[in-house]
Protein backbone atom coordinates (compact mmCIF):
# COMPACT_ATOMS: atom_id res chain seq x y z
CA UNK A 1 0.00 0.00 0.00
CA UNK A 2 2.54 2.71 0.77
CA UNK A 3 4.85 1.83 -1.71
CA UNK A 4 1.66 1.81 -4.12
CA UNK A 5 1.04 5.28 -2.51
CA UNK A 6 4.27 6.72 -3.36
CA UNK A 7 4.64 5.64 -6.93
CA UNK A 8 1.07 6.89 -7.83
CA UNK A 9 2.20 9.90 -6.33
CA UNK A 10 5.87 10.62 -7.76
CA UNK A 11 5.22 8.30 -10.70
CA UNK A 12 9.10 6.73 -10.40
CA UNK A 13 10.02 3.43 -9.18
CA UNK A 14 13.22 4.56 -7.68
CA UNK A 15 11.56 7.48 -5.67
CA UNK A 16 8.78 5.17 -4.59
CA UNK A 17 11.23 3.08 -2.79
CA UNK A 18 13.15 5.24 -1.30
CA UNK A 19 10.28 6.68 0.08
CA UNK A 20 8.47 3.93 1.60
CA UNK A 21 11.49 3.77 3.59
CA UNK A 22 11.07 6.98 5.14
CA UNK A 23 7.36 6.43 5.89
CA UNK A 24 8.36 3.93 8.09
CA UNK A 25 11.35 5.50 9.58
CA UNK A 26 9.22 8.42 10.69
CA UNK A 27 6.73 6.52 11.78
CA UNK A 28 9.06 3.89 13.63
CA UNK A 29 10.55 7.41 14.95
CA UNK A 30 7.20 8.85 15.83
CA UNK A 31 5.53 5.96 18.06
CA UNK A 32 5.11 7.43 21.14
CA UNK A 33 3.08 10.46 19.53
CA UNK A 34 1.58 8.14 16.88
CA UNK A 35 -2.60 7.67 16.65
CA UNK A 36 -2.63 4.11 16.04
CA UNK A 37 -6.55 4.02 15.50
CA UNK A 38 -6.30 3.61 12.11
CA UNK A 39 -2.40 2.26 10.83
CA UNK A 40 -3.61 2.18 7.23
CA UNK A 41 -4.62 5.80 7.28
CA UNK A 42 -1.64 6.73 9.33
CA UNK A 43 0.16 5.06 6.34
CA UNK A 44 -1.41 6.80 3.41
CA UNK A 45 -1.32 9.98 4.85
CA UNK A 46 2.59 10.22 5.67
CA UNK A 47 3.27 8.87 2.22
CA UNK A 48 0.84 11.15 1.00
CA UNK A 49 2.95 14.24 3.00
CA UNK A 50 6.14 13.17 2.49
CA UNK A 51 6.11 12.46 -1.33
CA UNK A 52 4.05 16.20 -1.40
CA UNK A 53 7.15 17.15 0.04
CA UNK A 54 9.65 15.92 -2.05
CA UNK A 55 7.99 16.85 -4.94
CA UNK A 56 7.90 20.37 -3.57
CA UNK A 57 11.37 20.19 -3.04
CA UNK A 58 12.17 18.83 -6.65
CA UNK A 59 10.45 21.73 -7.87
CA UNK A 60 11.99 24.51 -6.02
CA UNK A 61 15.51 22.86 -7.62
CA UNK A 62 14.18 23.49 -10.45
CA UNK A 63 13.86 19.63 -11.33
CA UNK A 64 11.82 17.93 -13.15
CA UNK A 65 8.70 16.68 -11.59
CA UNK A 66 6.46 14.13 -13.08
CA UNK A 67 2.81 14.66 -11.57
CA UNK A 68 0.12 16.08 -12.83
CA UNK A 69 -0.56 20.13 -12.79
CA UNK A 70 -2.89 19.49 -9.98
CA UNK A 71 -0.96 17.58 -7.77
CA UNK A 72 2.00 20.14 -8.53
CA UNK A 73 -0.35 23.08 -7.68
CA UNK A 74 -1.04 21.11 -4.18
CA UNK A 75 2.65 20.25 -3.34
CA UNK A 76 3.60 23.94 -4.00
CA UNK A 77 0.52 25.82 -2.60
CA UNK A 78 1.50 27.44 0.89
CA UNK A 79 0.26 26.41 4.05
CA UNK A 80 -0.23 28.90 6.35
CA UNK A 81 -0.68 25.64 8.76
CA UNK A 82 2.35 24.22 7.41
CA UNK A 83 4.98 27.27 8.01
CA UNK A 84 3.26 28.39 11.35
CA UNK A 85 4.22 24.59 12.79
CA UNK A 86 7.72 24.62 11.33
CA UNK A 87 8.43 28.15 12.79
CA UNK A 88 7.10 27.65 15.75
CA UNK A 89 8.08 24.00 15.94
CA UNK A 90 4.97 23.17 17.51
CA UNK A 91 4.39 20.21 14.83
CA UNK A 92 3.61 17.01 16.14
CA UNK A 93 4.19 14.29 13.68
CA UNK A 94 1.51 11.46 13.10
CA UNK A 95 0.00 12.97 16.28
CA UNK A 96 -4.05 14.12 16.58
CA UNK A 97 -2.85 17.26 15.52
CA UNK A 98 -4.71 18.25 12.24
CA UNK A 99 -2.96 17.12 8.75
CA UNK A 100 -1.50 19.56 6.75
CA UNK A 101 -4.22 21.68 4.37
CA UNK A 102 -1.89 20.19 1.21
CA UNK A 103 -2.44 16.32 2.30
CA UNK A 104 -6.25 17.64 2.79
CA UNK A 105 -6.08 18.29 -0.47
CA UNK A 106 -4.63 15.25 -2.12
CA UNK A 107 -7.19 13.31 0.18
CA UNK A 108 -10.01 15.13 -1.66
CA UNK A 109 -9.32 16.17 -4.56
CA UNK A 110 -6.88 13.66 -5.94
CA UNK A 111 -8.11 10.34 -4.54
CA UNK A 112 -12.01 11.62 -4.78
CA UNK A 113 -12.65 11.70 -0.39
CA UNK A 114 -16.07 13.29 0.14
CA UNK A 115 -15.52 15.93 2.95
CA UNK A 116 -16.89 13.70 5.21
CA UNK A 117 -14.67 11.19 4.43
CA UNK A 118 -11.59 13.74 4.82
CA UNK A 119 -12.74 14.71 7.76
CA UNK A 120 -12.64 11.38 9.12
CA UNK A 121 -9.24 10.50 7.87
CA UNK A 122 -7.85 13.59 9.26
CA UNK A 123 -9.87 13.30 12.32
CA UNK A 124 -11.81 17.59 11.90
CA UNK A 125 -15.22 18.18 11.17
CA UNK A 126 -16.48 18.75 8.02
CA UNK A 127 -16.62 22.12 8.22
CA UNK A 128 -12.87 22.38 9.56
CA UNK A 129 -11.84 20.57 6.72
CA UNK A 130 -14.01 22.45 4.66
CA UNK A 131 -12.37 25.57 5.67
CA UNK A 132 -9.16 24.47 5.83
CA UNK A 133 -9.42 23.57 1.93
CA UNK A 134 -10.90 27.03 1.28
CA UNK A 135 -7.74 28.69 3.06
CA UNK A 136 -5.31 26.45 0.36
CA UNK A 137 -8.09 27.17 -2.59
CA UNK A 138 -7.06 30.87 -2.25
CA UNK A 139 -3.79 29.79 -3.28
CA UNK A 140 -4.38 26.93 -5.77
CA UNK A 141 -6.66 28.71 -8.15
CA UNK A 142 -8.08 25.37 -9.93
CA UNK A 143 -9.81 23.97 -6.67
CA UNK A 144 -13.02 24.04 -5.82
CA UNK A 145 -14.12 22.60 -2.59
CA UNK A 146 -17.58 20.71 -3.04
CA UNK B 1 -16.39 2.29 -8.21
CA UNK B 2 -14.80 1.62 -5.12
CA UNK B 3 -11.74 4.32 -4.70
CA UNK B 4 -8.16 3.28 -4.59
CA UNK B 5 -7.86 4.08 -1.26
CA UNK B 6 -10.73 1.78 0.19
CA UNK B 7 -9.89 -0.39 -1.41
CA UNK B 8 -6.42 -0.50 0.36
CA UNK B 9 -7.79 -0.24 2.89
CA UNK B 10 -9.74 -3.20 2.61
CA UNK B 11 -7.20 -5.30 2.17
CA UNK B 12 -5.48 -4.36 5.55
CA UNK B 13 -8.59 -5.03 6.73
CA UNK B 14 -8.55 -1.71 8.46
CA UNK B 15 -12.21 -0.24 7.41
CA UNK B 16 -15.40 -0.03 9.65
CA UNK B 17 -16.80 -3.09 10.13
CA UNK B 18 -19.94 -2.61 8.20
CA UNK B 19 -18.05 -1.65 5.26
CA UNK B 20 -15.17 -4.55 5.17
CA UNK B 21 -18.67 -6.84 5.07
CA UNK B 22 -20.12 -4.75 2.19
CA UNK B 23 -16.53 -5.13 0.52
CA UNK B 24 -16.89 -8.85 1.34
CA UNK B 25 -19.83 -9.56 -0.26
CA UNK B 26 -18.81 -7.39 -3.16
CA UNK B 27 -15.51 -9.18 -3.71
CA UNK B 28 -18.02 -12.92 -3.59
CA UNK B 29 -20.47 -11.48 -6.03
CA UNK B 30 -18.63 -8.87 -8.27
CA UNK B 31 -16.59 -10.29 -10.85
CA UNK B 32 -15.08 -7.01 -11.45
CA UNK B 33 -14.54 -5.60 -8.27
CA UNK B 34 -12.60 -9.48 -7.36
CA UNK B 35 -10.57 -9.38 -10.08
CA UNK B 36 -9.23 -5.48 -8.70
CA UNK B 37 -8.62 -7.08 -5.37
CA UNK B 38 -7.14 -10.42 -7.21
CA UNK B 39 -4.62 -7.91 -9.04
CA UNK B 40 -3.58 -5.78 -5.90
CA UNK B 41 -3.15 -9.30 -3.86
CA UNK B 42 -0.59 -10.34 -6.51
CA UNK B 43 1.12 -6.60 -6.41
CA UNK B 44 1.37 -7.02 -2.68
CA UNK B 45 3.86 -10.16 -2.91
CA UNK B 46 5.51 -8.63 -5.76
CA UNK B 47 6.32 -5.98 -4.33
CA UNK B 48 7.23 -8.15 -1.10
CA UNK B 49 9.40 -10.24 -3.41
CA UNK B 50 11.51 -6.93 -4.76
CA UNK B 51 11.90 -5.36 -1.60
CA UNK B 52 11.87 -7.68 0.75
CA UNK B 53 11.49 -6.13 4.57
CA UNK B 54 15.08 -7.84 5.32
CA UNK B 55 16.91 -4.95 2.78
CA UNK B 56 13.84 -2.13 4.22
CA UNK B 57 15.29 -3.15 7.81
CA UNK B 58 18.71 -3.74 6.54
CA UNK B 59 18.52 -0.05 5.37
CA UNK B 60 16.77 1.43 8.14
CA UNK B 61 19.81 0.12 10.46
CA UNK B 62 22.49 2.51 8.57
CA UNK B 63 20.13 5.35 8.59
CA UNK B 64 20.86 8.37 11.19
CA UNK B 65 18.11 9.05 13.99
CA UNK B 66 16.25 11.70 12.85
CA UNK B 67 13.77 11.96 15.45
CA UNK B 68 14.53 15.59 15.75
CA UNK B 69 14.38 16.14 12.47
CA UNK B 70 10.31 14.95 12.65
CA UNK B 71 9.97 18.37 15.30
CA UNK B 72 10.09 20.02 11.58
CA UNK B 73 8.36 17.12 9.65
CA UNK B 74 6.80 19.67 7.24
CA UNK B 75 9.89 21.59 6.03
CA UNK B 76 11.06 20.48 2.64
CA UNK B 77 12.54 17.53 1.73
CA UNK B 78 16.44 19.59 1.44
CA UNK B 79 16.07 20.74 4.33
CA UNK B 80 15.11 17.68 6.19
CA UNK B 81 18.31 15.81 4.62
CA UNK B 82 20.56 18.79 5.64
CA UNK B 83 19.75 18.76 9.48
CA UNK B 84 19.46 14.89 9.43
CA UNK B 85 23.50 14.70 7.79
CA UNK B 86 23.90 16.91 10.75
CA UNK B 87 23.10 14.41 13.24
CA UNK B 88 25.07 11.57 14.33
CA UNK B 89 24.21 7.66 14.06
CA UNK B 90 22.55 6.77 16.93
CA UNK B 91 20.31 4.18 15.47
CA UNK B 92 20.62 1.65 18.12
CA UNK B 93 20.04 -2.48 17.62
CA UNK B 94 17.13 -2.20 19.94
CA UNK B 95 15.47 0.68 17.35
CA UNK B 96 16.21 -1.33 14.65
CA UNK B 97 14.11 -3.86 16.49
CA UNK B 98 11.48 -2.21 16.94
CA UNK B 99 11.37 -0.56 13.31
CA UNK B 100 11.88 -4.04 12.15
CA UNK B 101 8.79 -5.24 14.28
CA UNK B 102 7.18 -2.28 13.01
CA UNK B 103 7.30 -3.41 9.23
CA UNK B 104 6.69 -6.89 10.26
CA UNK B 105 3.38 -5.83 11.90
CA UNK B 106 2.79 -3.99 8.65
CA UNK B 107 3.57 -7.25 6.24
CA UNK B 108 1.45 -9.41 8.86
CA UNK B 109 -1.30 -6.85 8.37
CA UNK B 110 -1.08 -7.25 4.58
CA UNK B 111 -0.77 -10.94 4.54
CA UNK B 112 -3.40 -11.49 6.93
CA UNK B 113 -6.00 -10.79 4.05
CA UNK B 114 -3.92 -12.50 1.57
CA UNK B 115 -5.12 -16.09 3.13
CA UNK B 116 -7.12 -17.23 5.33
CA UNK B 117 -6.84 -16.92 8.83
CA UNK B 118 -6.26 -20.43 10.39
CA UNK B 119 -6.50 -20.99 14.03
CA UNK B 120 -5.45 -23.77 16.00
CA UNK B 121 -8.11 -24.90 18.28
CA UNK B 122 -8.98 -26.34 21.24
CA UNK B 123 -7.01 -25.78 24.10
CA UNK B 124 -3.36 -25.64 22.68
CA UNK B 125 -1.64 -26.33 26.10
CA UNK B 126 -3.56 -29.12 26.85
CA UNK B 127 -3.20 -31.41 23.69
CA UNK B 128 -1.75 -34.83 24.28
CA UNK B 129 -1.17 -35.82 20.75
CA UNK B 130 2.35 -36.60 20.43
CA UNK B 131 2.44 -34.54 16.73
CA UNK B 132 -0.74 -32.69 16.16
CA UNK B 133 -1.05 -31.31 12.19
CA UNK B 134 -1.50 -27.53 12.83
CA UNK B 135 -1.83 -25.43 9.58
CA UNK B 136 1.18 -27.63 7.96
CA UNK B 137 3.42 -26.75 11.43
CA UNK B 138 3.49 -29.45 13.72
CA UNK B 139 3.46 -29.16 17.22
CA UNK B 140 5.80 -31.58 18.89
CA UNK B 141 6.43 -33.29 22.10
CA UNK B 142 10.05 -32.51 22.75
CA UNK B 143 12.36 -32.68 25.80
CA UNK B 144 12.15 -28.77 26.49
CA UNK B 145 9.96 -29.98 29.77
CA UNK B 146 13.27 -30.13 31.65
CA UNK B 147 14.13 -26.55 31.21
CA UNK B 148 11.54 -25.96 33.35
CA UNK B 149 13.51 -23.99 36.22
CA UNK B 150 12.17 -21.99 39.51
CA UNK B 151 13.31 -18.71 38.13
CA UNK B 152 11.40 -16.10 39.84
CA UNK B 153 10.00 -13.45 38.07
CA UNK B 154 12.12 -9.92 38.34
CA UNK B 155 10.14 -6.75 37.94
CA UNK B 156 6.59 -6.26 37.00
CA UNK B 157 6.04 -7.09 33.45
CA UNK B 158 5.02 -10.45 31.87
CA UNK B 159 7.75 -12.37 29.96
CA UNK B 160 8.16 -14.40 27.67
CA UNK B 161 11.31 -16.42 26.30
CA UNK B 162 11.72 -18.49 22.87
CA UNK B 163 14.04 -21.12 22.46
CA UNK B 164 15.17 -23.52 19.85
CA UNK B 165 16.40 -26.93 19.92
CA UNK B 166 19.81 -27.77 18.43
CA UNK B 167 21.67 -31.45 17.94
CA UNK B 168 23.56 -30.09 20.57
CA UNK B 169 20.80 -28.88 23.24
CA UNK B 170 18.74 -25.83 23.29
CA UNK B 171 19.46 -22.16 22.57
CA UNK B 172 17.70 -18.87 23.97
CA UNK B 173 16.51 -16.90 21.16
CA UNK B 174 16.46 -13.23 20.48
CA UNK B 175 14.05 -10.79 18.55
CA UNK B 176 14.77 -10.76 15.49
CA UNK B 177 16.75 -14.14 15.34
CA UNK B 178 17.19 -15.96 12.49
CA UNK B 179 15.25 -19.82 12.25
CA UNK B 180 14.45 -21.72 9.42
CA UNK B 181 11.65 -24.28 8.50
CA UNK B 182 11.63 -27.43 10.51
CA UNK B 183 12.98 -25.74 13.63
CA UNK B 184 11.39 -26.83 16.79
CA UNK B 185 10.70 -23.53 19.11
CA UNK B 186 9.92 -23.78 22.45
CA UNK B 187 7.63 -20.92 24.70
CA UNK B 188 8.11 -20.12 28.29
CA UNK B 189 6.59 -17.49 29.90
CA UNK B 190 6.17 -16.26 33.36
CA UNK B 191 3.43 -13.22 34.76
CA UNK B 192 4.07 -11.19 37.64
CA UNK B 193 0.05 -11.23 38.83
CA UNK B 194 -2.68 -13.43 38.52
CA UNK B 195 -4.33 -12.79 34.92
CA UNK B 196 -5.24 -14.37 32.37
CA UNK B 197 -3.48 -15.10 29.02
CA UNK B 198 -3.08 -16.14 25.59
CA UNK B 199 -0.14 -17.01 23.47
CA UNK B 200 -0.18 -17.41 19.84
CA UNK B 201 1.86 -16.90 16.29
CA UNK B 202 1.14 -15.58 13.39
CA UNK B 203 3.36 -16.33 10.30
CA UNK B 204 4.18 -14.84 6.73
CA UNK B 205 1.22 -16.10 5.28
CA UNK B 206 -0.75 -14.44 7.80
CA UNK B 207 -1.79 -17.94 9.56
CA UNK B 208 -2.74 -17.90 13.26
CA UNK B 209 -1.75 -20.78 15.30
CA UNK B 210 -2.92 -20.81 19.17
CA UNK B 211 0.30 -22.23 21.37
CA UNK B 212 -1.75 -21.61 24.70
CA UNK B 213 -5.59 -20.85 25.51
CA UNK B 214 -8.66 -22.87 25.61
CA UNK B 215 -9.55 -22.22 22.11
CA UNK B 216 -9.73 -18.57 21.18
CA UNK B 217 -10.07 -17.85 24.83
CA UNK B 218 -7.56 -16.46 27.25
CA UNK B 219 -6.86 -19.09 30.33
CA UNK B 220 -6.37 -18.01 33.62
CA UNK B 221 -2.44 -17.56 34.74
CA UNK B 222 -1.11 -17.91 37.92
CA UNK B 223 2.43 -15.69 39.11
CA UNK B 224 5.36 -17.50 39.93
CA UNK B 225 8.38 -19.32 37.95
CA UNK B 226 8.82 -19.06 34.40
CA UNK B 227 6.15 -21.64 32.74
CA UNK B 228 7.60 -23.59 29.70
CA UNK B 229 4.82 -24.80 27.80
CA UNK B 230 4.04 -29.01 27.00
CA UNK B 231 4.73 -28.76 23.37
CA UNK B 232 7.45 -27.23 20.82
CA UNK B 233 6.53 -25.62 17.92
CA UNK B 234 8.17 -26.95 14.61
CA UNK B 235 7.92 -24.05 11.91
CA UNK B 236 6.74 -24.87 8.56
CA UNK B 237 7.75 -23.66 5.67
CA UNK B 238 5.56 -20.03 5.76
CA UNK B 239 7.60 -17.21 4.27
CA UNK B 240 9.46 -14.41 6.06
CA UNK B 241 8.79 -14.58 9.73
CA UNK B 242 6.86 -16.30 12.48
CA UNK B 243 5.75 -13.26 14.94
CA UNK B 244 4.60 -14.44 18.81
CA UNK B 245 2.21 -12.97 20.79
CA UNK B 246 1.67 -13.39 24.17
CA UNK B 247 -1.14 -11.23 25.45
CA UNK B 248 -2.09 -10.79 29.01
CA UNK B 249 -4.85 -9.09 30.75
CA UNK B 250 -6.53 -8.61 34.32
CA UNK B 251 -10.08 -9.47 32.60
CA UNK B 252 -10.98 -12.46 30.55
CA UNK B 253 -10.87 -12.25 26.44
CA UNK B 254 -10.59 -13.91 23.46
CA UNK B 255 -8.83 -13.04 19.63
CA UNK B 256 -10.95 -12.84 17.10
CA UNK B 257 -9.30 -15.63 14.42
CA UNK B 258 -10.19 -12.91 11.71
CA UNK B 259 -9.30 -9.60 13.86
CA UNK B 260 -5.92 -9.68 15.58
CA UNK B 261 -5.33 -6.41 15.35
CA UNK B 262 -8.63 -5.38 17.51
CA UNK B 263 -7.36 -7.40 20.34
CA UNK B 264 -4.02 -6.36 20.12
CA UNK B 265 -5.30 -2.62 20.19
CA UNK B 266 -7.28 -3.11 23.26
CA UNK B 267 -6.01 -0.76 26.28
CA UNK B 268 -6.65 -3.41 28.78
CA UNK B 269 -3.99 -6.07 27.07
CA UNK B 270 -0.70 -6.24 27.34
CA UNK B 271 1.34 -7.38 24.52
CA UNK B 272 4.70 -9.28 24.56
CA UNK B 273 5.81 -9.54 20.60
CA UNK B 274 8.69 -11.36 19.70
CA UNK B 275 9.45 -12.00 16.03
CA UNK B 276 11.60 -14.40 14.15
CA UNK B 277 13.08 -13.91 10.69
CA UNK B 278 12.92 -17.09 8.34
CA UNK B 279 15.89 -17.64 7.10
CA UNK B 280 16.20 -17.91 2.83
CA UNK B 281 12.21 -16.72 2.79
Amino acid sequence: MVYRRCLQLLQDDAEASDLMQDVFLRIYSATERLDLESPSSLLWNTATRLCLNRIRDKRRRGLDVDSSSLLLNIACAEDECDDYETKSKLAKFFSKEPESSRTMAVLHFVDGMTLEETAREVGLSVSGVRKRLRGLQAKVKTLEVK
Amino acid sequence: MIPDWKLERFLTGDLPDEEMNMLRELEATDVVFASRVKMLREDNKAILNKLPFETLAGKLADVPETADVLETANVANSAEHANAARIAPRFTLMKFAAAAMLIFAVALIAFMVQRETVVAGGNAAGNSDDVAAVNGSQITQVAFAETQSDTRIKGLDARMEVWKKTDTGIVQLQDLDEVREGDEIQLRYAVPEKCFGLLFSMDGNGALTLHMGDGVKAIELTPGKMNSLPFAYKLDDAPYFEKFFFVTSPREFAVEENDVDKLLKRSDVKVIGFTLKKAGK
